[in-house]
């Protein structure tokens, strides 16, 4: 029976199937090639930016949560996340022309370069109004944001330029050119830089506050601690106010400081081109490469001789960074800090994952991070570390040839390493892209890119 | 360099390494090949020992016998062929190198094929020149591929290619921590990053430590890549990603080795010199080279040297 139906299938013998078989490869026709179009792809201008952003996206900070998509529920959304690990393009700042972005704790603020009313854009935890007032509904303002949003500020005018962008934990600093510095979110220590009212509802707050000068001189650079704002006017002043129970605003009290003011010690007689803080800890850096301090230093972030553990007022750190040469970047991190000279040497110093190896927790002096970390080798000579950022408990470092490294502790995947674990030494992100800046807060990273192409 | 008088001598000194430059489209076996034919040419050319005589004892038993000395013709070339032929002969490479690439080869002749041993499992870095052509795409990713896509490269410029190329580099830095066998967490690992550059463990994934840019004239352009575990066709395929990131589209049209840890280029025998003089000369200036450099064949830590 079987095989009458094997007999009926194949209804013609296998030796009547003629069929050539040829391992040779075929040698194709030359002129085919000419047929083929001309491909031309769309290259970047040279101001083109891209932003990559990795961590905990669980806030909204990243902005990657897409709006509700009309096919699935209707509480969903596109790219839903609780963690990125690896760094993630950012399509809001495809969409924008991105110039400034800054993070803060579990929010994360960019700046658009238009001429148009909403200049700024929040994405994140709004407890504290930090990223402005969106409603809705009337009377129930948003606490979290998970897809970028407008902040609405009353410029006086809309030519007005955003230059600079800084956030803290709870409150947020606005840049402009010729419009001073405006500021939003918590004031309850007086980070804003307006009188402390201590009944005063931040959430759903609509207010801004507006900082045009500064002893008379107009800003150029802002930076936020934790609950502290220092900024720097023009002729290199610094000027602080907010929480100063460790001495972060430098103006020699514990107290806090509604308006702001100088700050004192060693730093009033030199002109200030950068300060650096995440936490509570801060570092001044002066136009000769010269570093300074004030501010928490139970680590000995600012070692004082009477080992004093809250310094509130600057101090010269020169004779501590002596042989260091030529500092050209600084940063502050929770319980650590982080340089690099000119020469593209990184030294760290305080306690916490340093870089310095899995049995280094603690460093009184700053120590140098080895430059074979940072790909400086016999086949790559010239690389060098030229910016430097910390988080809480992260650190990261930009080299010439646009590398970005990072190390610390990796809380909710925040070193974009693809995993969850701490990183001992400083290890290579992988970005397909030139990194410019990056930006760290406590749980998440964003890095502002250029395109190779 | 003591001359040869004789066959035997010459192939009892014939143990060691050679540095031959391989061309382009001759496979590493017919390299082979040709050497050790050109060696038992040679040889036989060369003046032969003695021939073996055969004895031959005569006469009666009973009677005092004669002891003739008679040629052996169990023993002449004529009889028995020549002398030396290629399976006298043992032959290994040390790294394979593709049947479109060209240049330093490492042979290892007789005991040699143990050096060979020790020199691949040292995983010294081969330094390669890769040319490359933009504006056109292949399916094979080489010249002789058919084309699959065409595309404009105006808009490329050197600064380009080494921005691109540096990335490259720095991401590849991160896989070598990955295939050093080291736990990252550990602290051997860190003192081993902190002094340079690392080896891989095993001969699985490529690992390169540096390319460059070293010519550039639209649309042709060549990297100088260093790098161990590759093999041709992950060079071709590097090309073919930097087309892709330059948002145009490349092809490689040459791939040379021109260098394999300390061998490098003015060592190598060409085809012309592949002679038993020559050969015998370049293999005793590899002998004097690996003995100056004794991390070449047993390196003592995992950090690259050579």
């Amino acid at each position: 029976m079987n095989a009458i139906k094997l007999f009926v299938q194949r209804r013609y013998p296998s030796f009547l199937v003629y069929r050539t078989a040829t391992t040779k490869k075929k040698i194709h026709d030359p002129r085919e090639e000419e047929k083929l179009p001309i491909f031309q792809y769309p290259v970047s201008k040279s101001s083109d930016r891209r932003v990559y952003v990795w961590g905990l996206a669980e806030t909204g900070a990243l902005g990657i949560h897409m709006p509700r998509s009309k096919k699935t529920g209707k509480k969903s959304y596109r790219n839903n996340f609780t963690f990125v690990t690896y760094p993630k393009r950012s399509s809001f700042c495809e969409r924008f022309d991105v110039t400034k972005i800054a993070c803060g704790y579990g929010f994360t603020v960019a700046a658009v370069k238009t001429s148009e009313q909403h200049k700024v854009f929040g994405t994140g935890i709004n407890t504290d109004s930090q990223i402005g007032y969106h409603a809705p509904r009337i009377g129930k303002p948003l606490e979290m944001l998970l897809s970028p949003a407008p902040i609405y500020i009353p410029y006086n005018s809309l030519e007005t330029k955003i230059t600079g962008l800084a956030a803290g934990r709870a409150h947020t600093l606005i840049l402009t050119d010729n419009e001073g510095v405006y500021t939003l979110g918590n004031n309850a220590y007086g980070q804003c830089g307006r009188k402390i009212n201590a009944n005063e509802e931040y959430r759903g707050s609509m207010a801004s506050h507006n900082i045009k000068r500064l002893g008379k001189e107009k800003i150029i650079d802002i930076c936020c601690g934790q609950d502290h704002s220092l900024f720097i006017t023009e002729s290199g002043k610094v000027y602080s106010c907010g929480w100063g129970a460790d001495g972060q605003t430098g103006l020699g009290t514990y107290e806090n400081q509604g308006f702001p003011a100088a700050v004192k010690g060693d730093i009033t007689s030199e002109k200030i081109v950068k300060v650096a803080s995440t936490a509570d800890c801060v570092l001044a850096l002066n136009d000769k490469g010269e570093l300074f301090g004030w501010g928490n230093s139970e680590y000995g972030q600012v070692p004082m001789a009477t080992n004093q553990q809250q310094v509130n007022m600057s101090y010269a750190l020169v004779k501590f960074t002596k042989g260091l040469g030529k500092i050209v970047d600084v940063a502050a991190g929770g319980s650590f800090c982080l340089i690099c000279n000119e020469h593209g040497d990184a030294f760290v110093w305080g306690f916490g994952l340093l870089g310095l190896g899995p049995n280094v927790q603690h460093a009184k002096e700053p120590k140098q991070i080895p430059t074979p970390l940072f790909g400086r080798n016999e086949f790559n000579p010239e690389q060098m570390v030229t910016n430097v950022a910390c988080g809480i408990g992260h650190l990261a470092a930009v080299t010439n040839n646009g590398d970005l490294y990072m190390w610390g502790r990796n809380r909710h995947g925040c070193l974009g390493l693809g995993h969850g674990k701490d990183q001992h030494f400083p290890l290579k992100i992988s970005i397909g892209a030139h990194v410019l800046s990056v930006d760290c807060s406590v749980d998440h990273t964003i890095a502002m890119c250029q395109p190779f192409t | 360099m003591v001359q040869i008088k004789d066959a035997a001598l010459a192939y009892k000194i014939l143990n060691g390494l050679i540095c031959v430059y391989k061309p382009a489209c001759v496979s590493v076996r017919q390299v082979q090949h040709k050497i050790l034919t050109n060696l038992c040419r040679d040889l036989n050319d060369l003046p032969d020992r003695p021939q073996e005589k055969r004895v031959e004892i005569v006469g009666a038993t009973n009677a005092p016998m004669k002891v003739k000395l008679l040629p052996n013709f169990a023993d002449d070339p004529l009889v028995c062929g020549p002398r030396y032929i290629q399976k006298d002969f043992r032959c290994s490479w040390a790294t394979h190198l593709g049947l479109f690439s060209s240049g330093i080869l490492l042979l290892g002749i007789n005991d040699g094929t143990k050096l060979t041993y020790l020199l691949n499992t040292a995983r010294l870095t081969r330094a390669f020149k890769v040319h490359g052509q933009l504006g056109k795409a292949t399916d094979t990713y080489f010249w002789n591929g058919r084309t699959m896509e065409r595309s404009t490269y105006g808009h490329v410029s050197r600064e380009k290619i080494d921005r691109i190329v540096a990335n490259m580099q720095a991401a590849h830095q991160k896989t070598m921590y990955e295939l050093s066998g080291l736990h990252i967490d550990s602290q051997t690992t860190y003192e081993m990053a902190s002094q340079g550059l690392i080896r891989p463990a095993n001969n699985k994934l490529p690992v390169v430590y540096g390319i460059k840019c070293i010519h550039f004239a639209p649309p042709n352009f060549t990297l100088e890549v260093q790098s161990v575990n590759e093999y041709d066709k992950y060079l071709w395929t590097l090309i073919h990603d930097l087309g892709v990131q330059l948002k145009s589209t490349a092809h490689c049209t040459g791939v040379q080795c021109i260098r394999h840890g300390k061998f490098d280029i003015p060592l190598a025998l060409l085809r012309k010199h592949w002679t038993l003089e020559h050969i015998l000369n370049n293999m005793d200036e590899c002998r004097q080279l690996l003995e100056e450099n004794e991390n070449l064949l047993k390196p003592k830590s995992a950090t690259l040297s050579v």
